[in-house]
């Protein structure tokens, strides 16, 4: 008994001993450097007998684990395989029917039934469609709805909410799939479920404001870090913040308080958000704002965490780890700080800016989902201009696409196909079919035939093969993607246009290195009308211009595709009804697309002969000033984008030796620049 | 660097290329674990290239001389894994702040022997595989054998084969590791989890909060955000060396090769077979093998033999189906052969899904969707699958890829390079001044032995003059990232330029406002492949065409001082230096280099005429200084490894540049001539 007693007491005197020194030898770690002690082992052994060690498996074991009949590991929560019937969705791809609303509508709720309306995907027919869609009521008046008429246990279905909840459901969900605001990551189901943003009341229908970013790098001198603060306002630390906590209780004799009101959006480089509390209202003025996103430890999952990769616009940091943060915040490289701040702006403009394009987002996931392999690639999803704007059923390869030649390593067809718009006409344009015939780098000659009148007979032979296609006279046909088209690029002509072989050539190499945008003769130049209070536009010359005329321009045939399925059919209609809005349409489209000016190149002046005026009187798409009724036109465009995209330029590109002292000096350069 | 760029240009290169140097593979995998690990966000800062590092003298042991640790059979089991474990609930982030390189730092215990009460062994004491990893982890910079320092803990029992250990002994024997803590901060590696009749898809072995790297995941017991999902190892294409294949068409569109698949698969895949003939070959165990053939490198269609795993490179798709495990090591030799796995496992998580995008190098089909798999495949077009078989991941990201134009509010800030030509250098600041949106001029002072002129002597102009004064004459001072530059825009100009005229300058600025990304200037230059030399060579004379431009007067973004002064590849910062030559030479090839784009030259300006450079004798200079010129050509081409230099035969002038129009109305004039 008595050894026992002095024993214990030995080893409890042992064990605190262990334990103070056990204690104490992490700070003196940090005091005193170590040195390796000698003899000490070192690193893991080189056994002498490594080789005679097995391997984890034996052969037969990873090449027979035992078969397993199919289905057999479904559980009971859903996944995308085990609760969504594609099967439904074959043929017309998704068809999206949303259940209409029961009592009053509320604003958001009628920003969402318009956006899913507006949708390629919508359809009016619950038994055609393949996802139904049944909106979380978002009315305080307590009234929830009932289970819908074809909810099959949930099966198909998209519950979709963009704000929380004020009634609890009535009924269990099932196997339908939920699209909500900032889910929690513990409830979210990846693959299957939907991360939506939490959007603010008033987030616009459609267009919604650019994002903010001005310019590439950070201007000098701007605030490092914005932290998000209570009721959607941001206080501004200076550069100097070693002292700043994240919650925002800086001590105040560094530097005045900057507060913001609710509104206005943070300058800084770094926007830090709190991950635990719901107000991620925070997260999206950071991304419009173009200030980088530091989540601290979130526990809500990413919007569209799916398919937006998050790491290439935001930071996800431990909050337990303030110094570490902040110091890798200062020390960031600039070339991923360059990064990560465009990308912010690209999703926000892609994705965010308004609730239309938050629907369309979601739409498209689903629509991913069942396409399969033939889904957008992750490139176009995280690369400008973002995955609704570029179709998949276009094409499954990127470097198809006008876009992503940079990433891809690749380059555009070599040719073109020129598309001639023959409307109220007798006679073949010979003399144009001839100077385009004429170019090295023409690939065929397609003649939309639009005229009451047969097509005549007598087509001049050519080099190259020539078409004639019956179009269905309305002015939107031009745009169609006919698939007789077989180039990336098109020259999109009228008959009634003039224009030399030299011209054309040098205008489709100009258009090889802008891909994405439209290469033209003529141009338009748009402005703001103070005293209509409205937009207008100009044929008159002037120093800057915004739009090409589509009677003689290059441009990638995948804006035929976007301009035929993915314009809402309101503005076509328009088009057709105002000849000449087509034109305004078509450049509203590719400028909404690239954010970029069109490209003008130099037109009937390169010979010293006198040339006849550009373009016969009475044909369309002239240098006439514009109608009232085309004037109009802008304006409704303008309404149905949500927002002017058209972006002026001021410089016309040449060929280098163009109208060079030297080059007329010497004829022969000129015909080789020509 | 952002973890999921660097996994872009190394990781996917590497799970397909495992070479039958399995150091290689463990130290890639360990880092491709920790990549997974920092994509969780938890370590977003911290540096993570793995890099083998000191040739320490490590100790030689047998393993058959590892102590001997028994096992109570009352000892303490760990708690089952804990599902709700996320970053920043179960992960002790503290444990990782001590050091001073932001390294994480990971301990491994050292090697045990467990036995159980009788002395009976609960696992093979390591495997091969597992002694490999854990030297590749200890061999690597991370490495720590100071256990108070550690931030990851890495037990060394051996639990890759869940067959060849016992799960309850196991788990005591982790929860009596030093540090075990319920798991926290210890890495687990498991390769073939579950065991019959039910094979989960986890480690059985209970272990808390232990993060683990497991092969063979799914859905339902995937912890997102802290789990890590790795490939099944297989030695079988380790072992073997296949050579790489290019992407095109191959002998069979569809292969299997499992050996055991439940016949309902079986079933499946055969009357696949019977319906597409010859384009789907499915192979199963061979039954008549001759003595001493190891079974696992034949494969068998009725009687023929094939090849394991050289049989794969035959075919374009290859069949991984999942067994009674979803992680298979077919994964494993299909992508190593080249070729594409069709991936048929619902709810399985592939390996590093977190960083890695698979689908672009693999294709998922439902089980359900088993019947139509030969459809889905056939309608991705052959591009797409070249895309795949290539495996490409990007090849330029242009760092300023966002599509804006910068305000002309922000003007440019002119940067003067000189020595000692003081008269020449104040005409070409009172000129540079004329320019509307010039915000600030600095003067770079090269020369050491002499003092700029006192203050009172310069120019007096209305924006701000910075002289800054550098401690070497080095070209490169022209180009390094001054803090004085506030505005993005730079124009370099040389001590010597004073032909330009105010209109041109303003012009090139608003040009680059319109491709910030590049470099606009004004003289352009061309290279040309000279055949005869076999090399390329310098060209200054008229030519249509532009793949340089000067920068004796150039405006670009200053992130490209940055680039230039921090990244510049390999010694040509030295070799300008050296030759005090070529430094626009380099620039043109740095910004080519990492924007994939063209310059743009802007007006017909040709040479800079520089009065004070006349009176040297012109001709022999010139020739020396064209060979000179070349050289640095080839020298840049050899150290890029690559020619980025782009052809383009345009220049940019003002939309009305020589047209028919009052020049009074033009918004530049003043153009010059050459």
């Amino acid at each position: 008994m008595q050894s026992w007693r002095r024993k214990s007491l030995w080893l409890a005197l042992l064990a605190s001993w262990l334990l103070v020194l056990l204690g104490l030898f992490p700070l003196l770690r940090l005091a005193v450097p170590t040195s390796p002690r000698a003899g000490a082992p070192q690193g893991w052994p080189r056994w002498l007998d490594a080789e005679l060690l097995q391997s984890f498996a034996k052969p037969g074991e990873l090449l027979e684990d035992g078969p397993r009949p199919p289905q057999a590991l479904r559980g009971g929560s859903c996944n995308w395989g085990a609760c969504f019937d594609t099967s439904k969705c074959r043929g017309g791809g998704l068809k999206v029917f949303v259940y209409p609303a029961a009592g009053p509508v509320s604003e958001t709720r009628r920003k969402i039934l318009a956006s899913v309306e507006g949708s390629r995907y919508h359809t009016l027919s619950a038994a055609e469609a393949c996802l139904l869609l049944l909106l979380s009521p978002d009315t305080s008046t307590g009234e929830c709805d009932p289970v819908p008429p074809q909810w099959d246990g949930g099966r198909n279905h998209l519950v979709l909410s963009l704000h929380p909840a004020p009634c609890p459901r009535t009924f269990q969900l099932g196997q339908a799939m939920v699209a909500e605001a900032s889910p929690t990551v513990d409830t979210f189901r990846p693959g299957f479920d939907v991360a939506l943003p939490l959007l603010p009341e008033a987030h616009p229908l459609r267009g919604g404001v650019p994002g903010q970013l001005r310019q590439h790098s950070p201007r000098p001198g701007v605030a490092l870090l914005a932290l998000a603060e209570d009721g959607g306002r941001w206080h501004v630390a200076g550069t100097d913040f070693s002292a700043c906590p994240w919650d925002g209780r800086c001590e105040q004799d560094r530097g005045p308080k900057q507060t913001h009101p609710g509104a206005t959006l943070p300058n800084a480089t770094f926007c830090l958000i709190p991950g635990r509390g719901p107000d991620v209202l925070h997260f999206l003025q950071a991304l419009q704002a173009g200030c980088i996103p530091v989540l601290l430890s979130p526990r809500w999952e990413l919007p569209f965490s799916e398919v937006i990769d998050w790491t290439k616009a935001a930071i996800v940091a431990d909050e337990r780890l303030p110094l570490q943060v902040l110091t890798a915040l200062q020390e960031m490289p600039l070339t991923r700080v360059l990064a990560l701040r465009q990308q912010t702006q690209f999703l926000w403009d892609a994705y965010f800016s308004s609730v239309e394009k938050v629907i369309h987002t979601t739409l498209e996931i689903i629509q991913d989902r069942i396409f399969g392999p033939s889904a957008h690639p992750s490139l176009l999803w995280n690369s400008p201009p973002g995955a609704i704007l570029a179709l998949p059923t276009f094409s499954p390869s990127p470097s198809d696409f006008p876009f992503y030649h940079l990433q891809q390593g690749s380059r555009p067809l070599g040719r073109f196909s020129a598309l001639i718009w023959a409307g109220a006409l007798g006679q073949p344009p010979l003399k144009l079919i001839q100077a385009v015939a004429g170019s090295e780098h023409c690939a065929q000659i397609l003649v939309l035939w639009s005229s009451e009148k047969p097509p005549p007979t007598g087509w001049p032979k050519t080099a190259v093969p020539l078409t004639v296609i019956d179009g269905h006279r309305k002015v939107s046909d031009r745009f169609f993607p006919y698939s007789a088209i077989s180039t990336d690029a098109i020259l999109s002509l009228d008959a009634h246009s003039s224009l030399s072989t030299s011209e054309v050539d040098f205008a489709f190499v100009v258009w090889q290195s802008f891909p994405e945008r439209m290469v033209g003769f003529l141009t338009w130049s748009h402005f703001w009308d103070e005293a209509r209070g409205g937009w207008g536009y100009t044929a008159k010359r002037t120093n800057e211009f915004s739009m090409v005329l589509t009677s003689a321009a290059f441009y990638h045939r995948y804006y035929h595709t976007l301009f035929t399925h993915a314009l809402p059919k309101a503005l076509r209609t328009l088009a057709d009804e105002a000849p000449t809005c087509v034109d305004v349409l078509m450049n509203f489209l590719v400028a909404s697309v690239t954010k970029l000016p069109p490209i003008k190149v130099p037109y009937g002046m390169w010979h010293q002969e006198a040339r006849p005026p550009p373009l016969e009187p009475g044909g369309p798409g002239l240098r006439q000033e514009p109608q009232p009724a085309a004037q109009n036109c802008i304006n409704q465009m303008a309404a149905g984008f949500g927002h002017m995209p058209l972006v002026s330029s001021r410089l016309r590109l040449d060929p280098v030796l163009f109208k060079d002292p030297v080059s007329v000096l010497h004829p022969r350069l000129l015909h080789e620049a020509a | 660097m952002c973890a999921s760029v660097k996994y872009n240009i190394r990781g996917p290169a590497l799970i397909p290329r495992m070479k039958t140097k399995h150091r290689i593979y463990y130290i890639t995998l360990f880092s491709i674990v920790l990549l997974g690990l920092i994509a969780t966000g938890m370590f977003q800062f911290w540096p993570h290239s793995i890099e083998s590092s000191s040739d320490w003298s490590v100790q030689k042991r047998s393993i058959r001389d590892v102590p001997v640790v028994r096992l109570p059979a009352d000892s303490p089991v760990p708690e089952r894994g804990d599902l709700s474990c996320r970053m920043h609930t179960c992960f002790d982030v503290y444990r990782c702040g001590f050091n001073p390189k932001n390294k994480i730092k990971v301990y491994i215990y050292s090697l045990k022997k467990y036995v159980d009460d009788a002395g009976v062994p609960v696992s093979s004491t390591i495997s091969q595989e597992y002694n490999e990893l854990l030297t590749a982890v200890a061999d690597s910079d991370y490495y720590t054998e100071d256990i108070a320092r550690a931030c990851l803990f890495i037990p060394s029992i051996d639990l890759l084969n869940q067959n060849a250990l016992r799960v309850k002994e196991t788990a005591q024997a982790l929860a009596q590791l030093s540090r075990w803590d319920r798991g926290t901060n210890h890495l687990l590696f498991n390769m073939l989890p579950g065991g019959p009749p039910d094979y989960n898809t986890a480690l059985d072995v209970p272990r808390d909060r232990a993060l683990l790297a497991g092969g063979g995941f799914s859905t339902w017991t995937y912890r997102q955000g802290y789990d890590v999902s790795i490939p099944v190892y297989s030695p079988l294409s380790a072992e073997v060396d296949l050579p790489e294949k290019g992407p095109g068409p191959r002998r069979y569109f569809l292969l299997s090769s499992q050996m055991a698949l439940h016949p309902e698969y079986r079933e499946e895949l055969a009357a696949l077979q019977a319906r597409h003939g010859e384009a789907v070959l499915v192979l199963d165990k061979c039954t008549n093998l001759s003595e001493g053939i190891p079974a696992a490198r034949k494969r068998c269609h009725k009687h023929q033999v094939f090849d394991y795993p050289q049989v794969l490179q035959e075919a374009t798709f290859c069949v991984v189906l999942r067994g009674a495990r979803l992680g298979q090591a077919v994964l494993s030799d299909v992508l190593r052969a080249g070729c594409i796995p069709v991936i048929i496992a619902d709810s399985y998580i592939l390996p590093f899904s977190e960083v890695l995008d698979w689908k672009r190098a693999s294709v998922a089909v439902p089980e359900e969707k088993m019947s139509d798999v030969h459809g889905i495949l056939q309608s991705i077009p052959q591009r797409q699958i070249e895309e795949m078989q290539r495996q490409k991941w990007g090849s330029v990201s242009n760092p300023l890829f966002l599509p804006l134009i910068p305000p002309q509010s922000q003007g440019f800030t002119a940067i003067v390079l000189t020595y000692d030509r003081v008269e020449s250098l104040f005409r070409v600041i009172t000129e540079v001044s004329k320019v509307p949106s010039l915000s600030k001029l600095l003067v770079v002072w090269n020369n050491q032995n002499k003092n700029p002129p006192e203050d009172s002597l310069w120019p007096k102009i209305r924006v701000p003059l910075k002289v800054v004064r550098t401690a070497e004459n080095k070209l490169s001072n022209r180009f390094f990232p001054y803090d004085e530059i506030e505005t993005e825009a730079v124009l370099a100009i040389d001590d010597d330029i004073i032909m330009l005229t105010s209109d041109e300058l303003q012009f090139g600025y608003e040009v680059w406002r319109e491709f910030p990304d590049r470099l606009v200037g004004y003289p352009g230059r061309l290279h040309l492949w000279d055949h005869e030399m076999s090399k390329w060579k310098y060209e200054s004379e008229w030519t249509n065409e532009v793949s340089m431009v000067l920068t004796g007067a150039a405006f670009y973004h200053k992130y490209f001082n940055y680039l230039y002064t921090y990244k510049m590849p390999g010694d040509i910062k030295n070799w300008v230096d050296a030759h005090m030559n070529c430094e626009d030479i380099a620039m043109n090839f740095l910004v080519a280099n990492v924007t994939g784009k063209a310059v743009i030259k802007v007006t017909p300006r040709k040479k800079f005429k520089c009065p004070e450079c006349t009176a040297i004798d012109g001709l022999s200079l010139d020739q020396t200084h064209m060979v000179e010129r070349s050289e640095c050509i080839n020298k840049f081409a050899s150290v890029f490894g690559t020619m980025p230099l782009k052809v383009v035969e345009h220049r940019a002038d003002p939309v009305l540049y020589k047209d028919d129009f009052p020049e009074k109305l033009k918004s530049f004039p003043n153009i010059g001539s050459l």
